[in-house]
C-alpha cells in the first residue's frame, strides 16, 4: 500500500483518495468550508491548503491525491498563516450575526475561526449586503452569510438533478438564489441546510426554536420508505426539534428526503390518538383508561374469527409479537400486512426517484415479508372482527368496504382516522421506540427511542402483556408466552 | 545581451501606426495594418505568400511540424509565456480523440490592444496558423473565443473565414490533403476572466466564465471535456511565418536566447506616438521603447511610472527603465512581460489613484470563487478609496501590503496575482504619494 | 405561451447548432442574439432562451448576469459606455464621463427620462492607443475630447 508522510506521520492510502481524507485517517485535521466528500471539488474556499515538500505554492488539500512517498505539512508557520488569512478574509464581510443565527454551535465557520484564525478584525469597511428572497416552505435564505462555498450550487445540479440554485452576478457581489423568490422544486431542500457550512441557509421549521448545544440527539433510521436513510432525531424535553440524514456510503450516502426528514411531525400532531378509547353505542370512541380498554378489546373479539391486519411499518420484533399473540390469544388469527396503496407486496417495491425514494411508504415491507406474512388482498376471509396494528405510517386499507363492524386498533393513529372503529390502544411512534427493520437492500438496521411515547401510549410489547396478562396472578409462566421472540429492554 | 549600435529605423505610416524595424530590414506583418484592403483573401495570397504554409504544412508530417514550433522558440504571446512548441506537443499519439484547438481572441489585457489589429487587418494570418495548428495536433475542429465588445472584428473575422470556406482553405479535404477543419467565431460577453484559458473554456461551452482547478489541464480535458489547445491570436499569427521559413530562422529573430521571433507591443499613455509596434523580442528596452519609438513623454513631462506588461504587471519607477522589454529580463526585476502593453505614466497623474482605478478593475473581474481574490480585491480597493478621501489610517500600508501578500499564490487562478502584484508595487514604490494622502491632507 | 424570439432568431442558431458537440454551448450566442431583437434580456425572454437550449431558467439567468454585455435591465437607445480603464483615464476619460453626465443631464448608470441615453462607465475596450475611447451601443469611437463626442451624439438620428 502506497505511504505518505503527514506531519511526520506515515499513513497509508488508497490511489486517488485526497489529502484531506488521508489526513483524517492519520487524526489530523486539515478544515475545509467548499469540500464535500458526496459533491465534486472545486478548491474554491482555500481554507484547506497545505505545504507540501517540493511545492513552491500551498495546495489545495482538497484536489490533491495522495501520492507515494509525498511530505506533506498541514501546520507549517506558511500553511497556519493562510488558514488565518482565508478566516480573515471570509469574516471581511460576514455579520456578527451569532447571537441571532440558528447556526451557532453547529458552525463550521465558528468552529474553523475558533480553531484556525485569529481572535481580532482589521477590517474597518462595510460589509456588503443583499436583499433576501423567499425559497419556499423549507429553506430560509440568509444571503448576508453566505460565504459562496457553493455546497448548495453543487447539490442541486450533481444530487437533486436540478440547477435551480444557481449565483448570479459575480465578483464580490455574487448572490446564491433560486431567482426571484422561485419556491425551490426539489424534493430534497432540507439537505441545502445540513450541507451549508454558515447560516446562510436554514430550516424555516427549525427557525429560532432551540439552541443547537441543547439537543440531545439519537442515531437511528428513517421510516419513511423502504430505503431506511439512516437518521438522526435530536429532541430536548421529549420534543422533537429536528431530524437529519446520518452518513452511510451504501444506503442514502450523506442525503435524506423531505418527506422522511420531516416524517416526525406527524407523531407530535395534537390529534394523535394519545390515550385508551373505546367506542358506546351512540357516543363515539371516548377517552377511558387502560384496563377498561383491555378488557373491552377482550370481549369485543371474544367468540369471533379475527384477522390481524399488520402494517408494514411494525418492527421485526413487534411481528414477531403479533404472530406469538396471533397463535396464543386469538386462536390462531391470521395476520396480513398492509402499507402503501399499489405495492401490495416486496415484489411490487421499486425505485420511485432517481435519488432516495422507494415506492413503499413503509420502512420495514422486506423484513415484514422476510417473517413470512402476506399481503393483506382486500379478503377479510370470513373474519368478523379485525385487529388493525400499526406504525404510523402505514396507509390504512378502507375498512368501510370490508364489512367488519369490531375494529380494533392498536398503535399510532390521528383522531380522524379512528371513524368507526370500537377501540383504539395509542402505541408508540418509530421515533419512541426500539426495534429492527430490513430494508429494500436487505439490510437490518435498528431504530431507536428518542423520546418517550406520549400521553398513556404504551409500546406494542407493553399493550399484548396487557391483553394477556390482566387480571391474571403475576407468576413466572406466563411471561414467557408474549416475550419469545424478542429483545432487549422495555422499549420494544 | 543587446546590441546598442543596431539603430532601430523608424518608420511612421499614417496617424498612429509606427512601427519598428528588426535588424533583417523587415518587420513581418506590422506593415500592412491600418491598411483596410489588408484584410482580403486576395491581397494576402499575393502580398503575405497566403496558405503557402499551409500548403508547406501538408507536406510535413503533424510530429515535424510540431517539432519546427519547438525549434522557433515562439513563446506565447497572451501573458503566460508558454514555449508553444511545448504546449502542442502535450498532445501526442496516445491522446484521445477528438481534440480541439481554440484561440483566445479575449484580449482584455488593460493596455493591450494588439489582437485588435490582427483581426481586422491580417485575419488569414490567424486563420492559417489555426489550420497549421489543427493540422499538427490533428484537431478538426476550431474555436476562435473573441472578446464581446470587439463586434466590428468578430464581422471582418467572419467574413474572411467565409472567404477562406469559399477557396477550400476551410472546411473538407483541405487543398486535397484530406485533412478537414472546420472554424467558427464564438463571441464572448464581457469578462476579462474569459481571457484565462480554462474561464474561457467555461464560457465556450455556455457556462459562465469561470476558471477551473487545474489539473486537470486542457490538454487533457479541455473544450467539452476532449484535449485541447489554447493559443493566444498573436502567437497563431506567427504560425505561417514559422513553417515557411523555418523555427531556426523565427528563433534568432529574437534577440535572447529561448524567445524567438518579433513582438507586438501595444504602447498607451502619456507618450506622443501611441499605438502597436512589431519589433524583435528582446532588442529593446523600456527606455528606448518610450523615448526613441514612441516619441517620447506627452507634454515633454517627467516620466514618473512605466506599468510594462498591461495592468497585471507590478509597475517601474523612472528609475527602472533599462531593463530589456522582454520575458525573462523583466521577470528578474520582479516584473514581468505579460501581454506585452506598456502603459506610460507621467507626473501629471496622481498615482494612488491609478492604482485604485486598477484595484477597482480586478474587484469588478473576479468571478468570485475563490476566497482571496472575491473578498481581498474589494478590500484593497475599499482600503484605497478610503486613502483617497482623505481617511487613510497609518496601518492602511502595511495592511495593503500583507493582504496583497495573502492573495498572491493563494488563489484558484492568476487573476489574484494580477490583483495583488501591482498593488504591493505600487504601495513599495510610490510609498510618499499615499503618505500625503494618509498624513498630508490631501484629498481626492 | 406565444414565443417573444423572431424566427429569424430560431432559424439562425438552427444554422450555428452544428458546429458545437452541446445545445448549451449556444447558449452565449442565444443571448446575444435574444438582445438583439429587444435590446434587454427580460425574465421572459430568458426563459424561453432557456426553454430553445433545454436548460432550467435559472441555469439561463445564472449565465446571462456573469457577463456585462447582457442587459438585464432595459437601456436607452443609445447605449454610452465610456471607458475608465488605465490607458483612457490617462488620457482624460475622467472628464468625459463628467462632460456626458453634465450633457445629459444623468448620472452614470441611469437612462434620461425620454429613454434615449444610458450612460456607464466601462472596462478597457482594447483602444488604448487610440485614448480615450467609448462604446455607443456596437460601436467603438475613439480619439475622443468633449467636443468629437458632442458632435457623435448631435448626429444621432
Amino acid at each position: 500500500m502506497p505511504k505518505c508522510t503527514i506531519d511526520g506521520r506515515q499513513v497509508e492510502f488508497q490511489p486517488g483518495e485526497n489529502l484531506i481524507e488521508v489526513a483524517k485517517k492519520a487524526g489530523i485535521e486539515i478544515p475545509y468550508f467548499c469540500y464535500h466528500p458526496g459533491l465534486s471539488i472545486v478548491a474554491q474556499c482555500r481554507m484547506c491548503t497545505v505545504e507540501i515538500e517540493k511545492n513552491p505554492k500551498l495546495q489545495t488539500a482538497c484536489s490533491t491525491p495522495a501520492a507515494d512517498g509525498m511530505v506533506v505539512l498541514t501546520n507549517s508557520e506558511k500553511a497556519k498563516k493562510n488558514q488565518r488569512s482565508v478566516m480573515e478574509f471570509l469574516l471581511v464581510n460576514h455579520p456578527l450575526d451569532c447571537p441571532i443565527c440558528d447556526k451557532a454551535g453547529e458552525c463550521d465557520l465558528q468552529d474553523n475561526s475558533y480553531k484556525f484564525g485569529d481572535a481580532y478584525m482589521r477590517t474597518s469597511e462595510d460589509r456588503r449586503t443583499y436583499m433576501d428572497l423567499d425559497m419556499g416552505p423549507v429553506i430560509k435564505k440568509n444571503m448576508n452569510r453566505c460565504i459562496h462555498c457553493t455546497r448548495c450550487i453543487r447539490f442541486g445540479a450533481e444530487v437533486a438533478g436540478i440547477r435551480e440554485m444557481v449565483a448570479i452576478q459575480r465578483g464580490n457581489n455574487t448572490e446564491i438564489t433560486t431567482i426571484d423568490g422561485r419556491p425551490l422544486e426539489t424534493e430534497y431542500a432540507g439537505n441545502y441546510s445540513d450541507i451549508c457550512p454558515t447560516g446562510s441557509l436554514t430550516l424555516k421549521g427549525f427557525r429560532f426554536k432551540k439552541r443547537a448545544w441543547f439537543l440531545k440527539k439519537t442515531a437511528t433510521v428513517c421510516e419513511g420508505c423502504s430505503r431506511g436513510c439512516n437518521m438522526e432525531v435530536q429532541q430536548e424535553g421529549n420534543v422533537i426539534y429536528r431530524c437529519i440524514p446520518r452518513e452511510n456510503k451504501e444506503i442514502n450516502q450523506w442525503w435524506m428526503c423531505d418527506e422522511g426528514r420531516f416524517n416526525y411531525r406527524y407523531t407530535m400532531e395534537k390529534t394523535r390518538v394519545t390515550d385508551p378509547r373505546v367506542s358506546t353505542t351512540d357516543k363515539g370512541l371516548a377517552p377511558c383508561d387502560w384496563s377498561s380498554a383491555i378488557s373491552a378489546a377482550r370481549n369485543l373479539v371474544q367468540g369471533k374469527k379475527t384477522l390481524i391486519l399488520a402494517g408494514s411499518d411494525l418492527t421485526q420484533e413487534e411481528i414477531a409479537l403479533l404472530q406469538a399473540f396471533a397463535k396464543q390469544a386469538l386462536g390462531s388469527a391470521e395476520i396480513r400486512h398492509f402499507g402503501t396503496p399499489g405495492v401490495k407486496t416486496a415484489q411490487d417495491d421499486a425505485a420511485a426517484d432517481k435519488l432516495l425514494k422507494r415506492k413503499s411508504k413503509t420502512a420495514n415491507l422486506h423484513g415484514v415479508e422476510r417473517l413470512g406474512v402476506q399481503a393483506f388482498d382486500g379478503n377479510t376471509n370470513g373474519a368478523q372482527a379485525l385487529l388493525v396494528v400499526r406504525g404510523g405510517r402505514a396507509v390504512l386499507p378502507s375498512l368501510a368496504h370490508l364489512g367488519v363492524t369490531t375494529v380494533i386498533g392498536a398503535g399510532v393513529y390521528q383522531a380522524s382516522e379512528t371513524k368507526g372503529f370500537s377501540a383504539i390502544l395509542p402505541g408508540a411512534a418509530f421515533t419512541e421506540k426500539d426495534g429492527t427493520i430490513v430494508n429494500f437492500q436487505g439490510k437490518e438496521q435498528k431504530i431507536r427511542r428518542a423520546v418517550l411515547p406520549p400521553g398513556k401510549s404504551k409500546t406494542l410489547s407493553e399493550i399484548l402483556a396487557l391483553w394477556t396478562h390482566q387480571g391474571q396472578q403475576p407468576s413466572t409462566s406466563s411471561r414467557t408466552a408474549t416475550t419469545t421472540a424478542t429483545v432487549t429492554g422495555g422499549a420494544v | 545581451m543587446i546590441d546598442q549600435s543596431q539603430n532601430q529605423k523608424m518608420i511612421s505610416a499614417n496617424d498612429g501606426a509606427s512601427f519598428g524595424v528588426g535588424s533583417s530590414g523587415e518587420t513581418l506583418y506590422v506593415q500592412h495594418f491600418k491598411n483596410d484592403e489588408a484584410r482580403f483573401l486576395g491581397y494576402y495570397l499575393e502580398k503575405l505568400q497566403g496558405y503557402s504554409a499551409l500548403k508547406y504544412a501538408f507536406g510535413m508530417t503533424p510530429a515535424a511540424v510540431v517539432d519546427e514550433m519547438k525549434k522557433s522558440n515562439l513563446r506565447g504571446r497572451g501573458g503566460a509565456g508558454f514555449p508553444t512548441g511545448i504546449k502542442w506537443g502535450f498532445i501526442n499519439d496516445k491522446t484521445p480523440f477528438p481534440r480541439y484547438l481554440v484561440c483566445n481572441a479575449d484580449e482584455s489585457e488593460p493596455g493591450t490592444f494588439k489582437d485588435r489589429d490582427i483581426m481586422r487587418y491580417t485575419p488569414h494570418l490567424l486563420i492559417e496558423g489555426m489550420v497549421i495548428g489543427g493540422f499538427a495536433i490533428s484537431a478538426n475542429v476550431g474555436y476562435i473565443y473573441i472578446r464581446g465588445e470587439y463586434t466590428r472584428e468578430a464581422k471582418l473575422l467572419q467574413e474572411a473565414i467565409d472567404e477562406a470556406y469559399e477557396k477550400g482553405y476551410l472546411g473538407k479535404n483541405i487543398l486535397g490533403s484530406g485533412f478537414d477543419f472546420d472554424l467558427t467565431v464564438h463571441r464572448g460577453a464581457g469578462a476579462y476572466i474569459c481571457g484565462e484559458e480554462t474561464g474561457l473554456l467555461n464560457s465556450l461551452e455556455g457556462k459562465r466564465g469561470e476558471p477551473r482547478v487545474k489539473p486537470p489541464f486542457p490538454a487533457q480535458a479541455g473544450a467539452f471535456g476532449k484535449p485541447t489547445i489554447v493559443n493566444n491570436v498573436e502567437t497563431l499569427a506567427n504560425v505561417p511565418f514559422i513553417v515557411n521559413r523555418g523555427g531556426d530562422w523565427f528563433s534568432k529573430l529574437g534577440r535572447l536566447e529561448r524567445s524567438g521571433g518579433t513582438r507586438l507591443i501595444s504602447v498607451s499613455g502619456h507618450v506622443k506616438k501611441p499605438g502597436v509596434y512589431e519589433i524583435p523580442a528582446g532588442s529593446m528596452t523600456v527606455r528606448q521603447i518610450i523615448y526613441d519609438l514612441c516619441g517620447g513623454l506627452l507634454n515633454d513631462r517627467k516620466l514618473k511610472a512605466v506599468i510594462p506588461g498591461g495592468s497585471s504587471a507590478p509597475v517601474l519607477t523612472a528609475d527602472e527603465i533599462d531593463v530589456i522589454y522582454d520575458i525573462d529580463p523583466l521577470m528578474k526585476i520582479n516584473s514581468m512581460l505579460g501581454s506585452a502593453a506598456l502603459m506610460v505614466v507621467s507626473d501629471e497623474y496622481c498615482v494612488v489613484k491609478l492604482i485604485h482605478r486598477i484595484t477597482k478593475f480586478y474587484a469588478h473581474e473576479s468571478c468570485g470563487q475563490c476566497t482571496p481574490c472575491r473578498e481581498g480585491c474589494h478590500w484593497m480597493e475599499s482600503i484605497i478609496e478610503r486613502i483617497l478621501h482623505g481617511k487613510g489610517r497609518e496601518q492602511d500600508l502595511a495592511l495593503l501590503s500583507d493582504i496583497a501578500d495573502n492573495i498572491g499564490g493563494k488563489t484558484l487562478c492568476a487573476l489574484g496575482d494580477a490583483a495583488a502584484g501591482p498593488v504591493a508595487s505600487f504601495v513599495k514604490k510610490f510609498k510618499p504619494d499615499f503618505e500625503a494622502y494618509i498624513r498630508g491632507g490631501k484629498h481626492a | 405561451m406565444a414565443k417573444l424570439l423572431s424566427e429569424k432568431f430560431y432559424s439562425e442558431m438552427k444554422k450555428l447548432e452544428p458546429r458545437y458537440p452541446t445545445k448549451v454551448a449556444l447558449l452565449l450566442p442565444a443571448l446575444h442574439a435574444a438582445q438583439d431583437e429587444n435590446g434587454w434580456l427580460s425574465p421572459e425572454v430568458l426563459e424561453e432562451v432557456a426553454a430553445y437550449i433545454g436548460i432550467h431558467p435559472a441555469q439561463a439567468r445564472e449565465v446571462a448576469s456573469f457577463y456585462t454585455m447582457y442587459n438585464l435591465k432595459p437601456v436607452g437607445k443609445y447605449h454610452i459606455k465610456v471607458c475608465t480603464n488605465v490607458a483612457c483615464v490617462l488620457r482624460g476619460a475622467d472628464g468625459l464621463v463628467s462632460h456626458c453626465e453634465k450633457r445629459l443631464g444623468i448620472e452614470v448608470g441611469q437612462t434620461t427620462a425620454d429613454r434615449r441615453f444610458t450612460l456607464h462607465e466601462e472596462e478597457c475596450l482594447g483602444a488604448c492607443g487610440t485614448a480615450p475611447a467609448m462604446m455607443l451601443n456596437n460601436d467603438y469611437h475613439e480619439d475622443l475630447d468633449a467636443q468629437k463626442l458632442d458632435r457623435i451624439l448631435d448626429q444621432l438620428p
